[in-house]
């Protein structure tokens, strides 16, 4: 089964996106910042697609691109930003580390899982 | 007298910040969530039920297996539903408790006591906090309204 990484600091956030994604067949693998997922990254976990917040304490979400573009398992999985961010200045940041695409809070399941299944679809 | 009155402005930005930070950490909305997803589990559950209950029912009643079918079809739509609101509530309950974080931090720093007298929290350091364009357009809707 494919693994997706869910990096998000709100819990219930977590939550939701790992409700979502294991019903539509996915494996999920959670972090609640940036620093989190980059361990689980240096651990040897090999996600197919992450789903990543901004703004997050320890190690944010460009942070977080930053760094996992220098692993060298991740230097080319897709990264998709999901965020409450919508301004392009954050946009062009985001896109200038390293994120493959960009999804703004609130989206809905549909929108959410048509991202996901295009980059990794499941059987 | 004007120390005086710094201290106290200080004071109730402090006491304004753990106000705050009461009413976010109140927000927290876990026990409703989880209810959510055992209510989408049992109902997965029931699904399954349902249909191995045909499937070892060769002679099930036609009645019987039309009010299955209609069972399994509004099963399927209600699971469908409770999964959207989940995620739309889960999204609105972050972005409130991302903005009450923003209070929290922007009442905090006007408590500090170390800030040079004289020197002021800005609505330019204010609007570095935020997280969203709903607030850059609010703040700046309300910076127009106050000085036009």
């Amino acid at each position: 089964m494919p693994v997706i990484l869910v990096l998000d600091d709100s819990a219930t956030m977590v939550m939701s996106l790992s409700h979502i994604l294991k019903g539509a067949g996915y494996d999920v693998e959670t972090g609640m910042n940036g620093r989190e997922g980059i361990n689980k990254l240096n651990e040897g976990i090999k996600p197919s697609v992450i789903l990543t917040d901004l703004n997050m304490p320890e190690l944010d979400g460009i942070g977080f691109i930053k760094e996992a573009r220098k692993i060298s398992g991740t230097r080319f999985t897709p990264i998709i930003v999901l965020t409450t961010e919508s301004g392009g200045r954050k946009r062009d940041e985001a896109r200038a580390a390293g994120a493959s695409g960009w999804l703004t809070k609130p989206a809905e399941p549909s929108q959410l899982l048509s991202v996901v299944k295009q980059l990794c679809p499941t059987k | 007298m004007a120390e005086v009155t710094e201290f106290n402005e200080r004071l109730v930005c402090a006491i304004l910040a753990e106000q705050v930070v009461a009413l976010r950490d109140r927000m927290d909305a876990g026990a409703t969530f989880d209810l959510l997803w055992r209510t989408t589990a049992l109902l997965s559950w029931l699904s399954g039920l349902l249909s191995d209950l045909s499937r070892h029912t060769p002679t099930l009643n036609p009645i019987l297996e039309r009010e299955r079918a209609e069972a399994l079809t509004e099963i399927s739509e209600i699971r469908h539903k409770l999964d959207e609101l989940a995620f739309s509530q889960a999204q609105k309950q972050d972005f409130a408790r991302q903005i009450a974080d923003c209070v929290v931090t922007a009442l905090e720093r006007m408590a500090v006591a170390e800030m040079p007298a004289g020197t002021s929290f800005s609505s330019q350091d204010l609007a570095q906090l935020y997280i969203s364009d709903d607030q850059r357009n609010l703040h700046n809707e309300i910076v127009t309204r106050l000085n036009g």
